[in-house]
């Protein structure tokens, strides 16, 4: 070389020194953590469960969250009055040991355990709860989430610190439950109504109850992490912390689960679990959901104030024989087959039989099976006779018009059951054209009555009296979506809502199911399911809700993490740490490649330069 | 000479004034541009939750959407002046302060990502073109091509199930997802670290995505200055043909790389949102279309508004550049 050392080769050999450093020093950091945590003996048993989530909560401040996952994360931190039964959801005593009902129903006493105590130290006693319910009934934004639950309460007062009262102006059939969280009075009295509005509930200034604490995160992060209570009334978790990761697809969530980043992965598809089921360690299941898919009809939009027909919907939907008649057109086998990869089980009524107190089973001669004769036969009664064209015709003589069967665009489930609703419609001789909206859209096109049918679903609470309340008449124009009106299914709706004999409430809410299935504002399609795996390998204790056949995490309560423990002799190394160590110290050596290539480079430029010269 | 190179001050001027002119009127079609979109936040919000329609009303009280329009408007203005942006309708928490959470993400990301795709694509064009037909430009052209007509998310995934699941011989090393592992102080050195361990692929997939976009703009934009005589004159001056090339044929052919270059810095903020998908990276292009669900009013003005802002800025900051590097324009 003629030229030893020029400033440009002097640059480069800066920045390769630069890059050694950054090397050593990704190493030296990343290093340190597994050191750490092999030198104290306490930190070597620490047990990690990390969930990950493929939905994101929308915000820890109880009143406010309304995402599933929200509830979850409210429901680990804070106690609740009566909570549900991890079995079969059937109410359960929480922070209230027992309670009394008057014989006219009207006034509940609740006992309150004296051993609960608030993550500052501070017992929790029956102002709290007081507080908190009072709260909700004084409106604002604490109401709209769960002034449900206190509908007909009047007044609630905690005469000392261990009873609670309230009183009803009349029956409310859903009482004794009351899963609305708990918030420490002594903490949230000094946040107004108007700061409630925002105020995100975050650490490290949350104070609760529950079996676990927030220490770290937020809604809208990526990880939210939480120590153990180990004082919990309940008894301690087996577990100390407990992560959640968020993930904003299912394809690397079901990745992190393979690789072992994460031991739990929730809410993934049918398809997903069939690739996992094979897999050494992992337990792949669908779980029942409590929730329906249905086919809706307009069985007549109207002008509320005036009671006039509003939108245009085809009168033969408008005929209940007509729409019941449809009910046995329909393959609900083929739809569980062919749309939801086997996964799932065929509807029926409205309230899923997980639910079998309440869950109605339409008896043989009523229940639809995939039959397009009899469909046939029912519509030839009705009058709907078939034309020499192969398309009925409406009880008048004039001809059917097409049926606007409307899917939404967003899911692809909704679009494939609705392609196959219109071959089976085609196949008894309706006539039908599947149109497509997104979901929202979809609501304004259901409030004009601008529709002959379309395909959503519903979850149901344990308690039925939400779902059943959709259908009466008084939801129309708000959550009804089928226009649904009949006097006779309010009256069963009125009855069983005050009803305090839970025997007769049960067969007042199967009479209304009849009703519905017969009059079929709603052909329910499918029950549906949920996709969850975990690394069996390492954590054991789960129980299914409903039990067998029900899913493990987002259950309504938390007994699951309560339960969960790891399976015992599994290495729970942290396999990240290494990782950290090894993509560091890549990271590093991408870096050095990528200066020494820039070096060598330079030097041929004036390689290239010398020899033109 | 410096009279040339200066800038007008009238010119400058009126290129604010436009840029604010634009900025003005972003401002007031955000506001309606989001209230034509189909959908009612409350329904959305409230479908499968509450019951009642006092439930309901509370709720639209709530989130201010029992004013009417003009108030809203009003409102509006008032907190987009105070800078507070109002607050989210899902996360309930000032729209000011997620943008605020979210931004860095995505601009460590994209920022990154472009700066990265921007230098090592101009280097691969300047190269390419100046040794066309050789093997490396026919390698690097080929291959650039290949990587660009790839979804974004395509690339990402495949990325993700080589280097952090693993395949075979190659051990998966980076995390499947996120920004920092949990429980790892941010400040920290080690967080540091950390962040940028989990940054890594995804910094990778933007850079490889954006890359053909700059090398093959160079290359062909240093192609045409090639035959240019004052090349030869360079040479016959007896330069060094680096010198050629870095001092005469490069400057007039950056030309169409700074106008894309200022475009793209303006959408650095905006995300890149399948990427940011993929990667689980809570950044600013998922809040805004997350935003999109519900519609989230608010949070859809601020994010629109932020990326609105940003692109304006870099077009005025363009416009400067272009009249500082070829006195024409300012003609």
């Amino acid at each position: 070389m003629k030229h030893p050392v020029d400033r440009r080769t002097r640059w480069s050999a800066l920045a390769a020194s630069t890059a050694l450093i950054a090397l050593g020093l990704a190493g030296s950091a990343t290093l340190s953590p597994p050191a750490a945590g092999s030198t104290g003996s306490e930190a070597e048993e620490k047990v990690t469960f990390t969930v990950g989530l493929t939905n994101q909560p929308d915000s820890l401040n109880p009143f406010l969250g309304i995402e599933a996952e929200s509830y979850e994360m409210t429901a680990l931190v804070y106690d609740y009055l009566i909570t549900y039964k991890a079995e079969d959801m059937s109410p359960q005593p929480g922070v209230a040991k027992s309670w009394e009902t008057s014989p006219d129903g009207r006034t509940w006493t609740f006992d309150i355990r004296d051993d609960v105590m608030w993550s500052d130290g501070e017992q929790l006693t029956a102002a709290d709860v007081a507080f908190t319910y009072n709260r909700i009934l004084d409106g604002g934004p604490e109401a709209s989430s769960w002034g449900s639950y206190l509908n007909s309460v009047e007044k609630i007062t905690a005469p000392d610190d261990v009873t609670l009262v309230l009183e009803l102006s009349e029956p409310n059939a859903v009482l004794p439950l009351l899963p609305m969280p708990i918030i420490p009075e002594h903490v949230w009295s000094e946040i107004s109504e108007e700061e409630v509005k925002s105020y995100d509930n975050e650490p490290p200034d949350v104070v609760g109850s529950g079996p676990f604490r927030i220490i770290e995160g937020s809604a809208d992060g990526s990880t939210l992490r939480f120590a153990a209570n180990p004082d919990y009334w309940r008894g301690a978790p087996h577990i100390d912390e407990l992560i959640f990761r968020i993930f904003k697809a299912t394809d690397p969530a079901v990745q992190a689960l393979q690789k072992g980043e994460i031991d739990f992965v929730e809410d993934i598809s049918a398809t997903q679990v069939d690739a996992l089921e094979g897999e050494d360690g992992i337990t792949a299941i669908t779980g029942d959901s409590p929730g329906f898919d249905e086919i809706a009809f307009n069985t007549g939009s109207v002008d509320l104030e005036t009671n006039e027909p509003i939108g245009d919907p085809n009168p033969a939907v408008l005929d209940a024989k007509f729409r019941y008649a449809l009910g046995s057109a329909i393959d609900r086998e083929a739809i569980k087959e062919r749309v939801y990869q086997g996964d799932g089980t065929v509807g029926s009524t409205i309230v899923p039989p997980l639910y079998d107190t309440y869950h109605w089973a339409p008896p043989e001669d009523v229940a639809f099976s995939y039959d397009p004769e009899r469909a046939g036969e029912l519509l030839d009664e009705a009058g709907y006779e078939m034309g020499e064209d192969g398309v009925r015709t409406m009880p008048d003589g004039s001809p059917i018009s097409e049926l606007r069967l409307y899917a939404r665009s967003d899911s692809e489930t909704s679009v494939d059951v609705m392609a196959f609703f219109q071959e089976w419609l085609a196949d008894v001789g309706v006539p039908g054209e599947v149109l497509t909206a997104e979901s929202s859209k979809l609501t304004n096109i259901i409030l004009d009555g601008e529709f002959d049918a379309f395909e959503w679903g519903w979850y149901v609470e344990p308690d039925p009296d939400t779902m059943l309340s959709y259908m009466t008449c008084g939801q129309r124009g708000n959550w009804s979506d089928s226009w649904y009106c009949n006097e006779e299914y309010d009256a069963l709706y009125d009855e069983q809502h005050s009803a305090v004999d839970d025997a007769e409430r049960a067969e007042t809410i199967q009479a209304m199911q009849e009703m519905l299935y017969l009059d079929a504002p709603y052909l329910v399609t499918m029950y549906s399911t949920i996709g969850e795996a975990w690394r069996s390998d390492r954590f054991e204790g789960f129980t299914p809700q409903p039990n067998p056949g029900g899913i493990m995490l987002l259950q309504y309560g938390v007994q699951n993490y309560l339960d969960v423990r790891p399976v015992a002799g599994s290495s729970l190394g942290d396999s990240g740490i290494n990782g950290a160590l090894v993509g560091g110290a890549v990271a590093g050596g991408v870096a050095l490649a990528a200066v020494a290539v820039v070096v060598v480079m330079r030097r041929r430029d004036r390689v290239t330069a010398d020899d033109r010269e | 000479m410096s009279n040339r190179r200066s800038l007008g001050g009238r010119y400058i001027l009126g290129k604010v004034a436009g840029s604010l002119g634009s900025l003005a009127f972003m401002l007031v079609l955000n506001f309606f541009l989001f209230r034509v979109l189909p959908g009612d936040p409350v329904r959305t919000l409230a479908r499968n939750r509450l019951v009642s329609e006092k439930q309901i009303a509370e709720l639209t009280a709530t989130l201010g959407l029992d004013q009417s329009l003009p108030q809203q408007f009003v409102t509006y203005l008032q907190n987009t002046f105070t800078g507070e942006l109002g607050l989210s309708f899902k996360y309930r928490q000032p729209v000011a302060d997620l943008i605020g959470d979210r931004i860095w993400p995505t601009l460590v990301l994209v920022g990154t990502g472009t700066l990265l795709a921007t230098l090592i694509g101009l280097w691969i064009g300047v190269r390419s073109a100046w040794n066309r037909g050789s093997r490396f430009d026919k390698l690097s052209t080929g291959s650039s091509l290949t990587v660009y007509a790839m979804p974004e998310w395509w690339l990402g995934l495949i990325l993700l199930a080589v280097f952090s699941v693993g395949v075979g011989p190659i051990p998966g090393i980076f995390p499947t997802g996120g920004l920092i592992s949990p429980g790892v102080d941010p400040t920290s050195i080690e967080g540091v670290f950390d962040q940028a361990w989990h940054l890594t692929l995804p910094i990778i997939t933007v850079t490889l995505a954006y890359l053909a976009d700059y090398s093959l703009i160079m290359r062909s934009s240093l192609l045409d200055e090639m035959g240019q005589d004052y090349l030869v004159t360079a040479r016959a001056k007896g330069l060094r043909d680096v010198m050629v090339r870095r001092q005469h044929a490069v400057p007039n052919a950056m030309l169409p790389s700074v106008t894309l270059i200022a475009l793209n810095l303006g959408f650095v903020v905006t995300g890149a949102i399948t990427i940011e998908t993929v990667f689980s990276i809570p950044g600013l292009g998922l809040l805004s279309t997350e935003a999109l669900e519900v519609p989230d009013f608010p949070l859809l003005q601020g994010t629109f508004l932020v990326f609105s802002a940003a692109v304006i800025f870099a077009n005025l900051v363009a416009n400067l550049l272009y009249a500082w590097l070829d006195p024409r324009v300012r003609a």
